[in-house]
């Protein structure tokens, strides 16, 4: 059995928690999937996850699961674990997963394997694929040790959109022991706070603008095009060095490294220095006068062309 | 207050990859090293911990010899002395097998915090410190971004997603894994890098090795996908652009 | 400014082959003598020791065979013993293959090496001797009292681009010394201050001759060429006005070096040593090795080469110059590691006895001289002082005869004396009469991405880092670039950089104007040779910033 910890916060499910669970059925093979969801008050989004095409949802309520905390969470996990006994757990890798699975694994001493991209084969003898020297290098990895194993997904890596869909799964509850002396962490409740830097490594959609902007005053209508989109405004480095865009905006191998969802690179003609920066990006636009520049030869999309004509166009097409 | 700070060597950002024979790890005598980024903001954070409430600062370190460059570089930095888990085969071990060696060297040492970065740049699983913490027995919080100690607690500035921040406490001692960035790095000086010869590296054997994953195949990552070329009048082309976005790659 | 003083009995400024090598003499001499221990500092710029040493590089062995007899069994990193030695002459299309090696291209008994790796191995014997190393800070003045060296000032660290200092900033310290050895390689930026500072130094030498070699490494198909062979060329891509040659030597592993070494005293300022370097990868020769393989690493860096006569008096009061920095380099043999490691070697004797004596003056010091007079580097270098003018007029026959393959070409003797290589350089109009067209290489070839690239992918390759927020460490007269080097000479340092650092871009005004992209600096120094108006200086970035050259 494959046995998904769904995450919710505040009564909502993650997005990612159904990536996990299209992770799961392609992982599942033959095998039956389970999803379950942690928390105060499940009951409403266990309903939710009823509609994905599985043997089952598990809700498992208590109050001490009312905020997050890696002890209780790992209690909770734990014992759901002794109840079922998956041959895989598979959760989404969010930032609270990145902190208390790492527990889970170790109290238990069973394998995990984090931020995985892609799944070979099906049930245990599956492997798993995940990046490794920042994105240097792809390895597809073996977990050694008894079952079961846990397996965290990159966000973005499988698609929400691709879960199979069931006539409504069966929904349980599984009570287990969660000791709240034994819950060290207390928290405070979360806040938002304006970002001092652009941390464009968490961006979904970015726009990026290069020398084909060729002036300061142009670099308005490639933030036009990033509103439109609701994407982050970033450039390569000459923009940068010109002082158009400010450092923190600079992809590369002397600024960041992003992965997003969507890039659209605009007069970037394609240098190594910058497409070491953005190459990991999920699907890349490539807009450029020159048919030869190396940014094709990364791009899903191109379009040879006047970036003053196509970015104007651009907009009003989204705005349709 | 005695805290430990966990370092990792790994090879440089500027550093290119190349296989072993049989694809299964780096040519380790290619590569240039370096401090993992992460860990030195994690240094730097114990140092500055340090001088606000006294006490040591102990870097550990596990891997082969090599690694003493940079317990050498952390020294200078101005760290009180140094633990080196010595095995050759840590360089490309696992998390868990890395988490272990550094507990069995830690256990004794009473350290109140332990900091380590909150994933290296090498294998990056980014779970070397939790599991340490769970070894050790000690609570834990990661991607931090502030630390506050008070009355034998700690009090965390913790990263959530999305421009999202949270406060969270637990007693000491307790281990937490820093987020880059936190604090601006200090260079090393001639004379802390004189002082550093005259600190102590104790060395300790790497226990049994159990490990929990094996490395099948490493490749360098290469773009399967034929970019698909989009012709016609701007208006078009802009068009069509947006329609595959939406409806093929679900981009937007 | 409160700034930090250390007080050492020797500072060896440069982590190279000669300072290691000076350096670790030094701890042996000290060990020998016993007593009170001497302190030896080193400062090197790269972050890492060997990062910044770029060499083809055959090693003679004899200078590490005295240095450390028992190199072998210490792992010195030799990769392979040169098996094969072939030299070509290269035409557009084709090789002619010489016939016998020329005797002083014959590397019998000697090494195909990696320097980074041998210089790192160099910096673990004299680290674990004792000796205080400091990698990651450069050297940024020389300090002086009176005529006599007293040491060398840092630079300092954590200044923003505009000269502001960063919440890091941590001034430079004071390093004062008894005696101070400047190895700090070809075009050291200290050694020409000392050289400007005193300017006896050079009294009745020769200017100095330089060239740029441009390498990279491949890695091959399995069988391509085995490790130990060495191949030389000459001829193509270069005609008889310039002067290099081509250089192809077999590593372990499937690994080849493969360079250009190009006089940095052409006379066409359109002349691009990066296109030859390209074209010459394009030749059916070296592409044939090339094909199917892939690029590890590129690297730059000039070379001393006017031999024994532009070498300057190389010991002053407090100081001595070795290695590349002094000159110390035999242009014939293509050979300067063990050059380097002996002057070093010699230079630490002559501190060693100074030091004891108590008179480090220049009278103090003048047996480094007389040591050099009497060692093999006099017996190597001053047999073929004349190298360069006797030749000159020779071509071909000249070459083959004499075994000078990659030194002379069509160099006129009248045009040498007195001249630095810059100087011979030509105005556009001059060269290319009304013909001169745009300033673009007068060699330019189309790059494939494949086995040729452009620079900006070289510097990719170097692994070259700077601190991006820093002043500029490359000090132009922008106003002689834009009123007299654009229009005569059409902005020749965006040819001879192999670095892309020199850029024309349309200025804020419409004019063409100079950007410096200062971080793709790969430390070459070959623009604060070769700029026909001398209008560029190069000086330290911030200690660490640099290539970062692993295998080369």
């Amino acid at each position: 059995m494959i046995l998904v910890i769904a995450e919710q916060r505040g009564g909502a499910l993650n997005r990612a928690s159904w990536e996990a669970i299209a992770a799961a059925q392609q992982l599942a093979g033959d095998l039956p999937v389970s999803v379950a969801v942690l928390g105060s008050g499940v009951d409403a989004l266990a309903g939710e996850l009823a509609a994905a095409d599985v043997a089952e949802v598990i809700a498992v309520d208590d109050p001490l699961l009312s905020g997050y905390t890696p002890d209780a969470v790992a209690m909770a996990i734990e014992g759901l674990v002794a109840a079922r006994t998956p041959g895989t757990v598979v959760l989404p890798h969010t930032y609270q997963t990145r902190d208390c699975a790492p527990l889970i694994a170790a109290r238990l001493r069973r394998p995990l394997v984090t931020d995985v991209t892609a799944i070979k084969g099906t049930g245990a003898s599956a492997t798993f694929v995940r990046q490794m020297f920042q994105g240097k290098l792809t390895a597809e990895v073996a977990p050694i040790g008894d079952a079961p194993v846990f397996v965290t997904v990159q966000v973005g890596a499988f698609r929400a959109d691709a879960v199979r869909r069931g006539s409504g799964a069966p929904v349980s509850r599984v009570s287990v022991a969660i000791d709240a002396g034994r819950i060290r962490q207390t928290t405070e409740a979360p806040f938002q706070e304006a970002a001092q830097a652009v941390d464009l490594g968490q961006a979904d959609r970015i726009v990026a603008v290069g020398r084909g902007i060729k002036a300061q005053e142009h670099v308005a209508l490639a933030a036009s095009l990033a509103t439109a989109m609701r994407a982050e405004l970033a450039a390569s480095r000459p923009i940068c060095d010109n002082g158009w865009l400010p450092m923190d905006r600079q992809v590369g191998s002397s600024g960041q490294t992003v992965a997003p969802k969507l890039y659209v690179a605009l007069g970037i003609s394609g240098a190594i220095q910058h497409v070491v920066g953005m190459k990991a990006a999920r699907t890349i636009v490539a807009i450029n006068k020159d048919a030869d520049a190396p940014i094709f030869e990364v791009a899903d999309y191109g379009i040879v062309g006047d970036l003053f004509e196509i970015v104007p166009a651009l907009i009003a097409a989204l705005e349709t | 207050m005695k805290i430990a700070v966990c370092i990792k060597q790994v090879p440089t950002r500027e550093w290119q990859p190349r296989l072993t024979d049989d694809r299964t790890w780096i040519r380790e005598q290619d590569a240039s090293y370096e401090m993992n980024e992460p860990d030195a903001y994690a240094l730097e954070e114990a140092l500055r911990l340090r001088e606000k409430h006294g006490g040591d600062v102990v870097v550990c370190a596990a891997g082969p010899a090599r690694v003493q460059t940079v317990l050498r570089e952390a020294l200078a930095r101005g760290a009180d002395r140094a633990i080196h888990v010595e095995g050759e085969a840590l360089g490309a071990a696992d998390a868990a097998v890395v988490a272990d060696a550094l507990a069995a060297a830690m256990e004794g040492e009473g350290f109140d915090l332990v900091l380590t970065g909150l994933q290296s740049d090498d294998q990056g699983h980014g779970q070397t410190g939790v599991t340490l913490a769970t070894r050790l027995g000690m609570p834990h919080s990661t991607i931090i971004m502030e630390v506050q100690v008070q009355d034998g607690r700690v009090r965390l500035k913790r990263e959530l997603e999305g421009g999202w921040f949270q406060w969270v406490s637990m007693p000491l001692p307790a281990l937490l894994t820093i987020q880059s960035g936190i604090n601006q790095l200090r260079y090393a000086t001639l004379k802390g890098i004189m002082a550093a010869k005259k600190k102590e590296i104790r060395r300790v054997a790497a226990p049994a090795a159990v490990p929990t994953q094996r490395i099948v195949a490493l490749s360098v990552p290469e773009k399967a996908k034929q970019t698909q070329m989009i012709a016609g009048a701007p208006a078009e082309a802009a068009a069509e652009l947006v329609r595959r976005l939406r409806e093929e790659a679900r981009a937007l | 400014m409160d700034r930090e003083t250390l007080e050492v009995d020797v500072l060896i400024v440069g982590g190279g082959p000669a300072g290691m090598a000076a350096a670790l003499r030094l701890a042996q001499l000290q060990q020998a003598a016993g007593g009170e221990p001497l302190a030896i500092a080193v400062l090197e710029k790269a972050r890492e020791a060997g990062a910044h040493v770029l060499s083809g590089a055959v090693l003679d062995p004899s200078a590490l065979a005295d240095l450390v007899p028992d190199y072998a069994s210490r792992g010195a990193p030799l990769a392979a013993p040169v098996a094969d030695d072939r030299v070509y002459y290269l035409t557009g299309r084709r090789q002619l293959r010489f016939p016998f090696v020329p005797p002083p291209l014959r590397n019998h008994g000697h090494y195909v090496v990696s320097l980074n790796a041998l210089v790192r191995w160099l910096a673990e014997q004299v680290e674990a001797a004792g000796v205080d190393l400091f990698t990651g800070f450069a050297g940024q003045d020389v300090l002086m009292d009176g005529s006599r060296v007293v040491g060398v000032r840092t630079g300092d660290r954590g200044v923003a681009r505009d000269g502001s200092r960063k919440a890091a900033y941590e001034p430079g310290v004071d390093i004062l010394a008894k005696v101070t050895i400047f190895a700090d390689g070809v075009r050291g930026h200290l050694t020409k201050q000392v050289l400007s500072r005193v300017p006896a130094l050079q009294d009745g030498r020769e200017p100095q001759q330089f060239a740029i070699g441009i390498k990279e490494l491949w890695e091959l198909p399995a069988g391509r060429l085995a490790p130990g062979s060495v191949i030389h060329t000459l001829g193509y891509p270069l005609r008889h006005e310039e002067f290099g040659g081509g250089f192809i030597y077999g590593l372990p592993d499937n690994q080849v070096s493969l360079g250009l070494v190009c006089g940095l005293d052409y006379r066409d300022p359109r002349f691009d040593p990066h296109m030859a370097f390209n074209r010459f990868k394009q030749h059916p020769l070296v592409a044939g090795i090339l094909e199917g393989g892939t690029l590890v690493r590129y690297g730059a860096k000039a070379l001393p080469e006017g031999g024994w006569n532009t070498i300057p008096r190389h010991y002053l009061d407090g100081a001595l110059l070795a290695g590349d920095a002094a000159g110390f380099l035999n242009s014939m043999r293509l050979k300067g590691i063990h050059l380097a490691m002996r002057t070093g070697m010699i230079a630490a004797e002559a501190a060693f006895e100074a030091v004891a004596a108590g008179d480090t003056s220049a009278a103090g010091l003048a047996r480094y001289q007389e040591k050099i007079d009497r060692s093999q580097v006099r017996a190597e270098l001053f047999p073929v002082r004349n190298v360069h003018q006797a030749f000159g007029h020779g071509l071909l026959a000249g070459l083959v005869f004499s075994g000078l393959t990659v030194l002379t070409g069509g160099r006129w003797f009248e045009d040498l004396r007195g001249h630095a290589g810059h100087a011979r350089m030509k105005t556009l109009a001059w060269y290319y009469g009304r013909r001169s067209g745009a300033a673009v290489a007068s060699n330019a070839t189309p790059i494939d991405r494949r086995t040729t690239f452009d620079r900006v992918t070289g510097v990719h390759y170097a692994g070259t880092a700077h601190d991006e927020d820093q002043p500029v460490h490359l000090l132009v007269q922008t106003d002689v670039c834009r009123s007299a080097c654009g229009p005569e000479y059409g902005h020749p340092c965006t040819r001879f950089c192999p670095a892309h650092v020199y850029e024309i871009r349309p200025g804020p005004d419409g004019r063409p104007s100079l950007q410096i992209n200062a971080s793709n600096c790969v430390h070459c120094k070959t623009c604060d040779i070769m700029d026909p108006y001398q209008a560029i200086t190069w000086v330290a970035p911030e200690g660490g910033g640099g290539p970062q050259y692993t295998g080369m």
